[in-house]
């Protein structure tokens, strides 16, 4: 028997798998201590790296995960959806998602959680992205060029480089390895 | 916090797992069957002249009988793909079927030893991905000739006139069993009236 077991076309389906995995991600920000709008501009400020050492082993366990579970033929990559690529655009939206980030201090994710946990940074950044959602869809049309950009298909590292996947999954171990020692050595040295 | 030892512990593990993975081969449970000297992007290479003799020789496509014979015989290492819109896969599909539109086929995994058969709504989107899968290097690979139409007419409606001649009738009996163990409802125009009830069918509509 081969993962995934639950496929989905419908939208209360994946509304239902995406509910339950983020409850589970959310428990999981909340356990790391992101809730907290200070721990996540300390990266910013180079004083406390917990944002980006959370998220990186969350991307290291995935990843690992998905490479090792496909190659012991315990899960099918095959049948494991690739979002699309828009390159420029999606640059674009990376750009005004970290300056968004950096002035409120909290992503939707940490901000939900903060709102969870009774914080009203938390709130007041979940009515921001409701309110930028809004006012995006709101004003959509002459952003429609740039929507519509660079359309570049289910984009992979290891298809955009042509170098095999265990070579990328090594590459970005690697990086996050180096990336940990460094942030502590920054942390530890103030 | 965690203590140091484990930190280092579970960098050393995914170090290791990392080093390994790179030694590993591909993650995909089927790996991409290529021609010698292929692109290992989804860019593939079209041989015209063998394509266009293997179209001559109606060596291409399956028609829908063939189909379900080799369903029915539990073919191995057969795989049928339905390259529809999701909605339609879920409203019908062949059983077995797996759904892979056509701009992502490209991209799954297929085994040189697999056979593979290639059906849409009409025979025109497997036809081209036939083309697309023989680019990629993909050498036992069918398009289902007239597609899901072609299935449900054939296999699973199939039909005969009350008095067709003995021999036919003979091969409708070998197609009416086999139509049965899909769930298929022969019929004998102009016999039996009660052996004559709808077949629910898929909507019939592009390609």
């Amino acid at each position: 028997m081969t993962a995934p077991w639950i496929e989905t076309d419908t939208t209360a389906g994946a509304l239902a798998i995406a509910g339950v995995t983020g409850i589970a991600f959310g428990a999981a920000l909340e356990r790391a201590g992101l809730g907290s709008a200070r721990k996540l501009v300390g990266q910013f400020y180079a004083t406390d790296f917990t944002v980006f050492k959370v998220m990186f082993t969350a991307i290291l366990v995935a990843m690992l995960g998905a490479f090792w579970l496909g190659r012991l033929g315990v899960l099918d990559l095959a049948r494991v959806a690739v979002p699309d690529t828009w390159l420029v655009p999606q640059l674009v939206g990376g750009a005004v998602f970290g300056a968004g980030m950096a002035m409120a201090g909290l992503c939707p994710g940490t901000s939900c959680v903060a709102a969870a946990s009774g914080r009203g940074d938390g709130l007041a950044v979940i009515a921001g992205v409701f309110a930028g959602v809004v006012a995006t869809g709101l004003g959509f049309a002459p952003l429609r060029t740039l929507y519509d950009a660079t359309p570049r298909g289910p984009l992979t590292v290891p298809a955009w480089l042509g170098v095999p996947y265990g070579a990328v999954v090594l590459g970005v171990v690697a990086i996050a390895l180096i990336g940990f020692r460094v942030a502590e050595r920054i942390e530890g040295a103030r | 916090m965690m203590s140091r030892t484990r930190r280092r512990w579970l960098a050393g593990a995914a170090a290791l797992a990392g080093g390994l993975a790179a030694l590993a081969g591909t993650p995909y449970r089927r790996a991409v069957a290529r021609a010698p000297g292929a692109p290992r992007s989804p860019a593939g290479v079209i041989d015209i002249t063998e394509l266009a003799r293997i179209v001559t020789d109606q060596e291409d496509h399956v028609s829908a009988i063939e189909l379900a014979d080799w369903l029915h015989a539990g073919r191995p290492r057969l795989r049928v793909i339905d390259l529809r819109t999701a909605p339609e896969f879920a409203a019908y599909h062949i059983p077995g079927a797996e759904h892979i539109t056509l701009d992502r086929l490209a991209f799954t995994a297929f085994a040189a030893d697999e056979t593979v058969v290639l059906y849409s709504e009409l025979g025109v989107h497997g036809a081209q991905a036939w083309v697309f899968l023989r680019a990629l290097g993909l050498h036992r690979v069918f398009f289902l000739r007239n597609g899901l139409h072609e299935w449900l007419d054939d296999v699973m409606s199939p039909t005969i006139a009350a008095d067709a001649p003995a021999e036919a009738k003979a091969g409708f009996a070998r197609i009416s069993e086999l139509s049965r163990s899909f769930g298929g409802l022969p019929r004998v125009l102009g016999g039996d009236p009660a052996v004559v009830a709808p077949v629910p069918l898929a909507r019939r509509r592009g390609c």
